[in-house]
Order: C-alpha cells, then structure tokens, then sequence
C-alpha cells in the first residue's frame, strides 16, 4: 500500500486541518521524484518528505505553515541545499518547485476523499490520475485507468487534454507538471496505481531473502512452486501469495503489467522452461533467472528451436542481477532486486 | 545398455505428445514428486469401456515429461480393464533409456497417476 493511503488515514484521525506539500517539478538532481509528498498539521504533526531531510523540508514545513494561516495554496520554488552547501560544493545542485495545499477535514468535500476514491481504483489493480491545476487547487480532475473522469480543470477543452495527457503518463507510471490549454496554465499530474508486484517462481533458498527484501521496498510478492515442503509461510513469512500447483499452469492464471517483476530462482529447467514459454510472451517489466550465462545460452537456444521469437528472448536477464559480486543468497536477492530498481528509474 | 536419454526420450520431451486439458476428463489424477518438484497430471476420457482421449499437462524433468506423453499414446485405445495392467516395465521399456533407480520415480510418475486415477473412478457414467 503506498505510504500516502496510510498518512492521509493516519492525519485524517489527528488534524483538522493540514498542509499537503507536493513535490510538483524538479531540474537537475533530486533525491526524490515528482509527486513525493510532505504534511504538515495545524497541531504539529509531520510526516512524509519531498527531499529527503535537510533545510530544504525545513523550509517546505515554515511555508505550509504560512499556508495554513492563509489557507492559500502557494508555489514555492526552491533550491537543493542552503548557500553554504552552494558554496562548498555539498549541494545536490538541482532546483525544485513544491506545492503546497491546505486541506480542511472538517468539510466533507476535501482532497482527503478523491484519494480514497484513488485508493479504491488502485485496490482494484488499476491506475488513476490526479490532475491539480497549480493556479487554482480547487480545479481537479481524476483520471481512471479506461478514461472515466471525475471532477474539472475548468473546462471541457482543458479537461479532454489533461485526459488524453493523463493516460498517457499513466502507461508511464509517472508524475509531472506540464502547461495546458491557450494560456499555458500548470497542471500537476500525480500518477497512483498498484504496488509493483515479484512473482518468483522456484521456493528456493535464493528466494526466501528475495522475498524479504522486496517486501522492505514495497513490492507485493508471489511465489511459486509445485512443492508444499518448499513453498511455505515459515519460509516466507513476508510474501503475499503462496501458490502451490503446476508452475506454468499458475503462471498463466497471472497478470504481467508494465510493473510485474519476474524471476525464476528454481535453477532447474523443468519448471524454468514450462515457466518462461508462458511469461515471456506477456512482456512484465522483467524477467530475471538464476544461471550462468552458459546456462543462459542453453535455455535461450531450447527456446528458441522451439519457435520463440528472439525478440522475446532478448528480454531474459540472465545470470539475473547487478554484478556486485554476491556470493550467498542474500547478496544474490540484493543483486536481483537491485537490477530491477535500476530498471524501474532507467538507470 | 540402452543411451542414457534415447532419441525417442528426448523426442518426447522436445515435443511433447497429447500434452494439454480435456473438458470433462472421466479421469484426473495429479501426482508429485515432492522434492525435486515435478508434477503431472493425467486426465482420461472414456467411450464404449476403452479411452477415447488422453492428455496431461505439468512441469516435469526430460523423463517424466517423455514417460507422461509416450503413456498417453500408450492407453488410447486400451480397454478400462487393461489399464491396470500396464506395468512399471511397459513404460520403462518404451523409454528406451538407462533409467538408473534414482530416477525410476520420475518415469513411474504418469504411472502412478493413472493408478490413482482409476481408484477414484467410479464407473461410465449413463
């Protein structure tokens, strides 16, 4: 569940009114992406963080507290470290823009409901848009997954382009700011949608630290094997599916979105080869297995005799994981997820 | 002494014969080996007391895969009766294989599902 469900329940039962500071545009580095957020209560409370500490939150939290007394949205733009870090060169020397929004609980139409309603798509394993024009917070337009909309930036012109624009950082997974209409007004797009899920296929010991770790970066986990000596919750206490049966058949009762991960850790071909014809062809955002690249080339030309296109095959990260030189299973599970962070930013 | 995998064992793996589902099997049976993983499972349909279809499906090494798809080509057509009877042997011999004893469970895993398969059958149904 993202972390931005969790403290909107948790402000929701503690403030009356709060500041919801959102980061809306960065140039150069920044420690975090578009659309991280930081509250602030009226009675103190802070959670969240659009840096990731420093002078910087220390301003985001002085500027929503003027908010607060206003209750006037504002924009602030801002620099990535203090003059001092300038100077010295300490600096992550990106700017950013962040804004902030006071948000009243006590009315019953506040910002706090269009993100249950958003958490309710995101339940449903779809993704939703929120677009906030940055000149008028009180314009906003919810884009679902399939193009429903809800709510308005003003008018209709505006509203079929931020839709269009919408879904199309949807598919991207991404949030941004990007100028509308005639007036090149500024619209923040936050984009929600369902954890990004690891489905590893072989209960192995590999997979029990995989699991673990990609619980602790927020992924929701699924593991598959034929064998119930292997495939239990004592050995993974963290993961959110246990299936049992036959790993390909499974495989195919599963859905491989742009933010499905992928990794066969069973290193035996039996369940490798049956496994891959099948997940492959769905083209997840990756597909990771444990093996020498000798192995590799072995499982890639059995496939590929068999008849699948090499485009496919192309797609096999194997040995999977960043080469960092992992040795035992815990290194190996780093390595793999560490691979799949990379590619989640691009990097 | 008979290869290793022979030519007809891997044939039957490469390319599996009969392997998929039947709708409405009068038989389905799935058997494991629970510690090295495979599972296949068997599933028979019946017309006039002999089989009329057979199938399986599951993920399963070189051996028990070619056992399952030459065991499907050996019960077509076999009588309900003589389904019993087909031995360890039977399958084990059309494998043509050196099966050493470590892997005699892998080649008798179809087998064994169609033995169970039959226990749990209760007859032609009208």
């Amino acid at each position: 569940m993202e972390e931005l469900f969790e403290d909107i329940e948790r402000l929701a039962h503690a403030e009356k009114r709060v500041a919801m500071a959102t980061l809306v545009a960065t140039r150069g580095t920044s420690p975090k992406r578009e659309g991280a957020k930081m509250w602030v209560g009226e009675e103190g409370r802070i959670l969240g963080s659009v840096t990731i500490g420093g002078c910087v939150d220390a301003r985001v939290i002085a500027e929503s507290e003027q908010a607060l007394s206003s209750f006037e949205s504002r924009l602030v733009e801002m620099k990535l470290g203090n003059e001092d870090a300038w100077e010295i060169g300490f600096s992550c020397a990106g700017d950013l823009d962040v804004f902030i929004e006071p948000v009243d609980l006590t009315r019953s139409d506040n910002v706090f409901e269009l993100y249950r309603a958003i958490r309710k798509t995101v339940d449903q394993g779809k993704r939703a848009v929120l677009a906030t024009s940055l000149k008028d917070s009180s314009r906003k337009l919810l884009i679902i997954e399939g193009g429903e909309i809800a709510g308005s930036l003003g008018t209709s012109v505006l509203d079929r382009e931020a839709q269009a624009i919408g879904l199309e950082l949807m598919k991207k997974g991404v949030s941004s700011t990007v100028s509308l209409g005639p007036d090149s007004a500024p619209v923040f797009f936050e984009t929600h949608g369902p954890p990004p899920t690891l489905i590893v296929f072989g209960a192995s010991h590999v997979a029990m630290p995989l699991v673990s770790l990609a619980h602790d970066l927020g992924l929701k986990t699924i593991v598959v094997d034929g064998r119930p000596r292997f495939a239990t919750r004592e050995r993974f206490p963290d993961v959110d599916e246990l299936l049992i049966g036959i790993p390909s058949e499974i495989a195919e009762t599963l859905a491989y979105t742009s933010s499905t991960f992928v990794v066969l850790t069973a290193h035996d071909y039996k369940y490798d080869l049956p496994v891959l014809k099948v997940v492959l062809p769905a083209r997840p955002a990756y597909v990771g297995l444990l093996g020498s690249k000798r192995r590799g080339a072995a499982i890639k030309e059995f496939l590929g005799d068999g008849g699948m296109d090499q485009s496919l095959l192309d797609q096999l990260h194997v040995p999977t994981g960043l080469d960092i030189g992992a040795g035992t299973a815990a290194e190996i599970a780093l390595s793999i997820l560490a691979e799949t962070v990379a590619l989640k930013y691009a990097k | 002494m008979p290869a290793l995998y022979s030519d007809i064992l891997l044939d039957h793996f490469r390319h599996p014969r009969n392997y998929g589902s039947l709708d409405a099997p009068d038989i389905s049976n799935e058997q494991l080996n629970p510690l090295c993983g495979d599972r296949i499972r068997l599933e028979l349909k019946f017309e006039e007391s002999r089989v009329s279809a057979a199938r399986f499906k599951g993920d399963g090494c070189a051996i028990s895969t070619a056992a399952a798809s030459m065991l499907t080509e050996l019960v077509l057509g076999e009588d309900i009766e003589e389904l019993a009877n087909i031995s360890d042997a039977r399958l084990i011999s059309a494998l043509e294989s050196n099966i050493q004893p470590a892997r005699l469970q892998c080649a008798l895993l179809p087998l064994h599902a169609l033995r169970e398969g039959l226990k749990g059958w209760t007859g032609l149904q009208d």
